[in-house]
């Protein structure tokens, strides 16, 4: 099946889930996809056998699991601005279903050396620790603390073992707002809309400040995803 | 509703040279929109104009290089997508 042809865009739209790509490479890169996705803290030792035994490398696998995990961050910048397609598409996908369920929570968390190093993606993980540092470590217009927990809790929907919990720190009053909002994006992107942003908005966040919410827990997401992905696939 | 979009049009001072410098990335003709402003997924970082430059340099170095290729970055950027119902 070539991919240029509309068989396989016509499947990945109708779910990705039962696409067949065709290839055996090609399908190790859409079940990469998928479980990075929806449950990467499920990788193991034996899925990173089998798609060496597709025909990937760890190059191809780390290239796969930060793709991935970066695509995420546009859906959810997105989702949450509702911004309008503005390009030509052959397929335009449904819309999306608020009525779908949240991703799970992580079974477990994650810890341990990873199987892959990153840093053999040196330019990928430059860029990745300078976006990270833009988002953590300022104190305007989130605080450095509303930043850390909303960290810590995306981290521990996405098992990332690596990150303090978000029990260790002091309660403050936003941090159940904080913590839906954050939830929703990390969880439920398709489910963002006026509703998720309304308890902040009444705490007075104008949308330069719910932005940045959004985007510390995506890039949160995008951190941690990567760092669960690499380390759960030398378990 | 999402939260605000400034666009091209719009843009002033730290905003307007980010659009014009994100312009000038090479990019294939295939993601340019036709209204020949900044591409919607730029546009929709607007409200943190220093987070683009950040945010894209990161893209370039996944959508722009291998060792997949481009047919195999699009099956798991289409599927990604997809997963998270989200058009993009």
């Amino acid at each position: 099946m070539a991919l240029d042809d509309d068989t396989l865009p016509r499947a990945l739209i109708a779910d990705p889930r039962t696409a067949d790509t065709g290839l055996p490479r090609r399908q190790a890169l859409l079940e990469l996809a998928i479980l990075v996705t929806a449950e990467p803290w499920t990788l193991s030792r034996h899925k990173l056998k089998q798609w060496h035994d597709a025909g990937l490398t760890d190059d191809d696998v780390l290239h796969g699991v930060a793709l991935a995990s970066y695509f995420g961050h546009l859906n959810r910048i997105a989702d949450a601005t509702a911004v309008p397609l503005d390009y030509e598409v052959r397929h335009t996908p449904a819309h999306a279903d608020p009525s779908t369920p949240p991703w799970p929570e992580a079974a477990k968390l994650v810890t341990g050396r990873a199987a892959i190093d990153i840093a053999s993606r040196p330019a990928t993980a430059a860029a990745l620790t300078e976006w990270k540092t833009y988002m953590f470590h300022r104190d305007a217009p989130l605080t450095r603390r509303q930043r850390t927990l909303i960290v810590r809790h995306v981290a521990s929907w996405l098992g990332d073992g690596g990150i303090s919990s978000p029990a260790d720190l002091t309660a403050n009053t936003l941090d159940d707002a904080l913590r839906a909002l954050a939830r929703t994006v990390t969880l439920a992107p398709w489910q963002l809309g006026d509703a998720s942003y309304a308890d902040l908005r009444a705490a007075g966040f104008d949308d330069t400040m719910l932005f940045d919410v959004v985007a510390t827990a995506t890039t949160a997401g995008v951190s941690s995803r990567i760092a669960v992905a690499l380390a759960a696939l030398a378990t | 509703m999402g939260l605000a979009i400034i666009g091209y049009d719009a843009s002033r001072g730290q905003l307007r040279d980010t659009y014009d410098k994100m312009r000038e990335r090479p990019l294939p003709p295939v993601y340019r929109p036709s209204h020949g402003g900044a591409p919607g997924i730029i546009t929709a970082h607007s409200l943190d104009p220093a987070l683009i430059p950040r945010v894209f340099t990161t893209s370039s170095t996944l959508n722009g290089a291998g060792p997949l290729s481009w047919p195999e970055r699009e099956l798991i950027n289409a599927t990604t997508s997809r997963l998270n119902q989200c058009f993009y």
